[in-house]
């Protein structure tokens, strides 16, 4: 349940940088990479949890899945990765391995966690 | 409505700082550091108990820091190997993070120290996403967790570069193919390295300490 110490480092540095813009906070828009190993659903619950009390009580946090991008010094390829597991597995994963010619790759995209933005109402949390 | 966009500053920015400031704090101090996490009961306190050995044998001074949710057990195993020991308790948290080994470091000889091995809280998960600034990271499983421990955690697999199967010894006993454990590594990750070990017999650990460039090290690193 690491997703915990994850939110609560997430609030702690979001709270702060929205002092200067007011209104609701509605929506948490957070963008995961899926090589990152962390729980949506447990994210969910923790965000919900930690969030009481401060700016961000009652918003959602909505999670965006960035796809593994990876590039090869070897070949040239810039592109999606690979994958293992697939239709038969319920779950398929990115392979750090050029697909093309399956040298060693850069990965470009797909370890990233950040929030991307917020989205504020214009009332007070205060209005109810 | 409106947005409020941001940078896209990684939300766990503090601890990829933190675990910055580790690696280059040990390697001003020419400290070598490898981090071993992995599954509870897989062998890792054994792995680090037989570096030590191993290490010191060659005249090169190991420190440990030993990371359970609580007591001093492993601590006291390395302690008693002769190893400079710092013991951590997580309590409740699931994996050590790069704020804990910042402390643990402020109470080692770091000038004496050639070695030092991370032991993480035994958990195969939570301990992946919070880096701590080591040189480099060995995962440890033991067969008689199954033969189907990399399917079941392939994420962690991609991204480790070394992977210990401990107990290969008893592989038989509990009707476990390691083979199977090899072809899906290479599988989910075909530039890294597999080691089948005994640890408690020693064996297979001079290949995992020569990858991790210990073999013959000099203290002049």
């Amino acid at each position: 349940m690491h997703e915990y110490a994850v939110v609560d480092e997430l609030i702690g540095a979001l709270v702060p940088r929205l002092a200067e813009h007011p209104g609701r906070v509605r929506t948490v828009v957070v963008r995961k990479g899926e090589l990152r190993i962390l729980s949506d659903h447990a994210l969910a619950n923790a965000f919900e949890i930690l969030a009481r009390g401060t700016r961000l009580e009652g918003a959602d946090l909505v999670l965006e899945t960035v796809a593994t991008v990876v590039s090869c010094t070897t070949c040239g390829y810039h592109g999606p990765a690979g994958r293992f597991g697939g239709e038969d597995d319920h779950f398929s994963i990115p392979v750090l391995s050029c697909p093309q010619c399956g040298a060693d790759v850069h990965v470009d995209a797909g370890r990233e966690l950040y929030v991307d933005h917020v989205t504020l109402s214009d009332d007070s949390p205060a209005d109810g | 409505m409106h947005d409020v966009r941001f940078t896209g500053e990684d939300i766990l920015a503090r601890q990829l700082e933190l675990a910055e400031a580790n690696y280059r704090r040990l390697r001003e101090k020419h400290v070598r550091s490898i981090s071993v996490l992995g599954a509870i009961g897989s062998g890792k306190t054994t792995l680090v108990e037989q570096a030590i050995d191993r290490l010191q044998g060659q005249g090169l001074c190991v420190a440990t820091i030993a990371a359970d949710s609580a007591g001093d057990d492993d601590h006291r195993r390395f302690v008693a190997r002769g190893a400079k020991s710092v013991n951590v308790n997580t309590q409740d948290d699931c994996h050590l993070d790069a704020h804990t080994v910042d402390h643990a470091l402020d109470a080692l000889p770091l000038d004496d120290v050639d070695v030092l091995f991370i032991e993480n809280v035994g958990n195969l998960i939570c301990p992946a996403d919070f880096p701590l600034g080591a040189d480099a990271e060995v995962v440890v499983i033991s067969v008689t967790e199954g033969d189907d421990m990399v399917r079941k955690h392939p994420k962690i697999f991609a991204q480790t570069d070394f992977v210990v199967v401990n107990k290969v010894d008893l592989a038989v006993a509990v009707g476990v193919d390691p083979k199977r454990i090899v072809d899906d590594y290479s599988a989910v990750n075909p530039h890294g390295k597999l080691f089948l070990t005994s640890l408690r017999r020693g064996e297979g650990l001079d290949e995992l300490l020569n990858a991790l460039g210990l073999g013959c090290m000099s203290t002049q690193w």
